[in-house]
């Protein structure tokens, strides 16, 4: 291709591309750019003209709210406590999937469904099941003689209980896993068998390694998806009982829509930016020493 | 556990497990299918009762004769998904076209960028984009949540740019030797050899929308506009106490995708594999 032609190719490059630039940049770059900009403003509205420049003083603030701890640590539960709990019981799903019995694509579809549930109805059916009155599962438990648990209504079950949730709709965590599985070659656990390794021992010595760089996927997915907790929190207790559920996006949405104060949310958000990047930055460095590309030996 | 010997097991000790879960999973789907079909005083039993005395559909009247718009809601969601579903194909295999057949440096330079979209998360951009839609007037519409998929959504651009790449480059060449140009190149060699891929995006891209809570609930204010998952929202506050309708509404926001679901598995199972087996 001569000059004039690469030029002209390069021009309908853009030309086939122009949907995402415009795309990037309306909806990623501006928002991003003035959100920079307003969170060290003191706009409280989102079309305010009338502001001025208030330095550091949004973050300044952020970190003196004596909810800013709380929804902090309730956050990092989530991370710290959700993300393994998640992670672990998405594996243990896709291996019981993986089994080799007749019907097993029935099971798999079973197993997927709720992950196809719409957040709000998944919210209202965890609210029939977990009634502390009505629901099935007390009855369940009454049966076994445990008195009334009141699931959605105690501080120290609320988070525990949005884990489940999130084990619950983990549906695509297991397929991906599932195809990882099904991905490590059988001769290698035929060769561990042969050395004399038990099911247990192929399991840490030939599957973890194999399905680590999965584990890795969505090991950030997850932490980035749970730093983000709020949907979960808002539907089933609003955040509560007494700030149990509150997390680091709710307390954004509430400077934004309940204090009216934009930039103090514009603050958080860069805030939380940050932390999430830092997190993933650090996972991914980490991670170097316990994922196994196959390939690079 | 993996298929290899599967003799640690017995088969009985397999399917027990697998029931055991599978208790776990449908077992609140299945609650929620009893609890509809019961009256309403039913549900205030205890102990409650596992299944419904008799068959009824009362709770579906009361949810409609409480909240009169949702067939409303029904027709928005179904309204702004497939709206979403048209623009998604057409700007993202578009988009893709370019990021899988062009050689210019500008490509190598852009594509890290649309992966790196894809990690931006999204409750970061809540207000920054709330800030924006109130800008240009587009809050209490449906703009917000239709005109970006028309722009190429990095995650579709992303599926199609894969399966792009497995479309030899020699049926390019021989459209070019009969005089084509690029465009013709894709709509009539490229798109054509992509149904697959299409099918797997309208059914990703209308089961995404149609999943969608925080953009509608953030952006659409005005009840007559609201899509049926902000909705539903609304009268959990309305009718907390009136079970059996509460998971009739429920189920009407599953039934679309349950059935979307039983004919498309395939497609949706290779979707989620695809974009998460990459990393």
């Amino acid at each position: 291709m001569n000059n004039r032609l690469r030029k002209y190719d390069t021009f309908v490059f853009f030309l086939f591309i122009a949907p995402w630039i415009i795309g990037f940049s309306l909806f990623f770059l501006v928002p991003f750019g003035t959100s920079v900009f307003y969170a060290f403003t003191d706009a409280r509205l989102p079309g305010s003209v009338d502001y001025s420049f208030v330095g550091l003083s949004n973050f300044k603030d952020m970190l003196d709210n004596p909810i800013f701890g709380k929804s902090l640590l309730n956050t990092l539960y989530f991370v710290v406590v959700g993300v393994p709990v998640v992670t672990a019981g998405m594996l243990i799903l896709a291996l019981l999937l993986n089994l080799n019995v007749k019907g097993i694509a029935l099971y798999r579809t079973f197993y997927y469904l709720p992950t196809l549930v719409p957040i709000v109805a998944t919210v209202i059916i965890w609210r029939l099941v977990f009634n502390s009155e009505f629901g099935i599962l007390n009855a369940g438990l009454s049966v076994f003689g445990i008195g009334k648990i009141d699931w959605l209504g105690s501080e120290g079950l609320i988070k525990p209980v949005i884990i489940l949730l999130q084990v619950w709709i983990s549906g695509s965590g297991v397929l991906i896993f599932l195809a990882a599985l099904k991905n490590v070659p059988r001769h290698l656990y035929e060769a561990v068998r042969i050395d004399g390794a038990n099911r247990l021992q192929a399991f840490f010595k030939i599957t973890l390694p194999m399905i680590s760089p999965s584990i890795l996927f969505v090991v950030i997915i997850q932490t980035m998806y749970n730093f983000q907790m709020f949907t979960e929190a808002l539907l089933l207790s609003k955040g509560g009982p007494n700030y149990a559920a509150y997390t680091f996006v709710y307390n954004i949405y509430k400077s934004a829509f309940t204090d009216l104060q934009f930039s103090m949310a514009m603050a958080q958000s860069i805030f939380l930016f940050a932390l999430i990047s830092l997190v993933t930055f650090v996972l991914m460095k980490l991670s170097n020493r316990f994922v196994y590309y196959e390939g690079e030996k | 556990m993996n298929g290899s010997a599967g003799t640690w097991l017995s088969r009985t000790g397999k399917y027990a497990l697998l029931t055991a879960a599978l208790i776990l999973f449908a077992g609140p789907l299945a609650w929620m299918l009893s609890t509809m079909l019961k009256t309403k005083a039913e549900t205030y039993e205890v102990p409650p009762s596992l299944l419904p005395d008799s068959i009824n559909f009362e709770a579906f009247n009361r949810l409609f004769d409480v909240q009169p718009l949702m067939w409303r809601w029904i027709q928005n969601s179904f309204a702004i998904s497939i709206l979403v579903v048209i623009g998604v194909i057409l700007s993202s295999s578009v988009v893709a076209y370019g990021f899988s057949r062009f050689t210019t440096k500008f490509k190598d330079r852009l594509f890290p960028i649309v992966l790196m979209t894809m990690m931006i998360p999204p409750s970061v951009m809540m207000i920054p984009s709330y800030v924006l839609f109130t800008k240009l007037h587009w809050v209490d519409t449906w703009l917000p949540l239709i005109v970006p998929a028309w722009l190429g959504g990095a995650y579709y651009i992303f599926l199609f740019r894969q399966f792009f790449l497995t479309i030899p480059q020699e049926l390019d060449e021989a459209t070019y030797l009969d005089g084509g140009n690029r465009w013709t190149v894709f709509a009539r060699v490229i798109l054509p050899l992509s149904k697959p891929i299409v099918v797997t995006t309208v059914i990703f891209a209308f089961v995404n929308s149609w999943l969608d809570f925080l953009g509608p609930f953030l952006y659409i204010k005005n009840n007559e506009m609201f899509t049926l998952s902000v909705g539903l929202q609304l009268l959990i506050g309305q009718t907390s106490q009136d079970f059996p309708a509460l998971a009739a509404g429920a189920f009407i926001s599953i039934v679309p995708i349950g059935i979307l679901f039983l004919f498309a598995q395939r497609y949706i199972v290779e979707g989620v594999v695809l974009t998460g087996s990459k990393g």
